[in-house]
């Protein structure tokens, strides 16, 4: 397996930290980082497409919270990026609908974690959020905009994820994203209440791919390097253990990059710095590229496969890269 | 027969290592396992080799399966027949995958000019 590609294939983009909404796991909403202005966003946009970067997905915040969301959308399109975009949904109208075809998104993915109206308010501490997300998917849908669902996985819908697919399908989502649970920012706060347990993470995945390998409306994407411990993940891999920093990178909204959105340790900034340096000469990204196996991971057949799991977790837990991911099943 | 890539499949070539795998090439050195240009499809990514790439850069719409074939085996230094079959081999795998599907006809060269 490679240890990363020439540049990153996505790059994962806080345009704002700013959100209407205070969700129980969102890795970003203690970040108070100012955003850029829209002349060096345009300056992102054109250091990102000089360096081949495929795909630009804005997250962190509620993107369509930033003004200049469908100009420097325009933009990065005409640049010959695909963009896309997580949102709740609860400001997607229909007139914010017909500007984000017209601005040329490649797909929207709505937060939707469960397919009960109550749970889903709860989880996103927004009574009638259920609501606006559906109404949102069905608004894009209408105007033929690529759908996705995207989903945190975690102890509020760990047991129903299968009406969640039955939704997302009836919707007309290409694809599920089962995110699973990462305990950064608010997810740190509250990981006691919310993330399972190594034995119910192996439930859950022991359950939902057979439904993924079953179900032909819709993919079902789990992005989770612990799957290699079923077996998943290991044909056509073509890195090992997590995408970040190998296919993929985060930029923070005041321009920073880290290795992933949960992982807050910056390696450069996206303006300041060369980006094909911090790309090719970080030392953070040597290290996440090329793991040592630490602890269980020593005697662990799936190590060169599963590289010790998430280092996100690993970091927010044990504050080392290397450790085991907390989430692994496997005896220690 | 003319391939068409599926407009679905979004790609590009590796900076760098389209060169060296040519570098490589040119001295008769191993190049077949560098990944040389990516592909992203429905969420799964995926490399081609350098005679890949070749091929996949060279599906347009436009150029039938003996064009890539005499182009590729010029650039390689294969015999036609040998060029042939790899070249069919190759897109048939592709078309497997549903990277590329075959027309009779070339798609029109889309106009030169903008008119209003
Ligand atoms: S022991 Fe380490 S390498 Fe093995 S599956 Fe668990 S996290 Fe991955």
């Amino acid at each position: 397996m490679l240890t990363h590609l020439a540049s990153p294939v996505t790059v994962n983009w806080g345009i704002t930290a700013r959100c209407n909404f205070v969700c129980s796991h969102c890795f970003s909403r203690l970040d108070r980082s100012p955003e850029l202005s829209g002349d060096d966003a345009r300056r992102v946009v054109d250091i990102l497409a000089a360096q081949g970067v495929m795909f630009l997905n804005y997250g962190t915040g509620e993107p369509l919270l930033r003004g200049d969301l469908f100009p420097l959308t325009e933009y990065a399109v005409g640049k010959g990026m695909k963009v896309t975009m997580n949102s709740n949904g609860s400001l997607i109208g229909p007139a914010a609908a017909d500007r984000i075809r017209e601005a040329g998104f490649h797909s929207v993915g709505i937060s939707i974690d469960s397919a009960d109206p109550g749970t889903h308010d709860g989880f996103r501490r927004m009574p009638g959020s259920f609501e606006k997300a559906v109404g949102a998917a069905r608004l894009l849908r209408q105007r033929g905009i690529p759908l996705s669902v995207s989903s945190v996985v975690c102890r509020v819908n760990h047991r129903d994820f299968p009406a969640l697919v039955s939704l997302a399908k009836e919707l007309g989502a290409h694809t599920i994203d089962l995110h699973n649970f990462k305990c950064s920012g608010m997810g740190g706060l509250n990981k006691e209440r919310l993330d399972l347990s190594p034995e119910e993470w192996k439930g859950f995945y022991e359950a939902a791919v057979p439904l993924r390998r079953s179900e032909k409306g819709i993919d079902i994407a789990f992005d989770d390097p612990i799957l290699s411990l079923l077996g998943e993940e290991e044909q056509g891999k073509l890195v090992a253990g997590s995408v970040c920093g190998k296919l993929s990178l985060y930029i923070r909204p005041d321009g920073e990059i880290t290795p992933c959105g949960f992982i807050p340790v910056t390696i450069g900034h996206i303006l300041k710095d060369d980006f094909g340096k911090v790309w090719n000469d970080s030392k953070v990204l040597a290290h996440l590229r090329t793991k040592a196996a630490a602890g269980k991971c020593g005697g662990c057949a799936k190590f060169s496969s599963c590289l010790g799991g998430c280092t996100a977790r690993a970091y927010a837990v044990h504050g080392a890269w290397d450790a085991p991911d907390p989430h692994c099943w496997l005896g220690d | 027969m003319v391939p068409k890539r599926n407009p679905e499949v979004v790609w590009r070539l590796e900076k760098g290592i389209h060169e060296m795998a040519w570098d490589k090439a040119r001295k008769d050195e191993e190049y077949e396992d560098l990944g040389v240009l990516t592909l992203m499809v429905k969420g799964s990514i995926h490399q081609l080799n350098l005679v890949g790439a070749e091929i996949w850069t060279r599906i347009n719409g436009i150029n039938s399966v003996e064009k890539i074939a005499a182009e590729i085996g010029a650039l390689f230094g294969w015999e036609a027949v040998e060029a042939h079959d790899a070249i069919i081999e190759f897109l048939k795998g592709i078309a497997e995958r549903g990277w590329v599907e075959f027309s009779e006809k070339a798609a029109p060269a889309s106009p030169k000019w903008k008119g209003h």
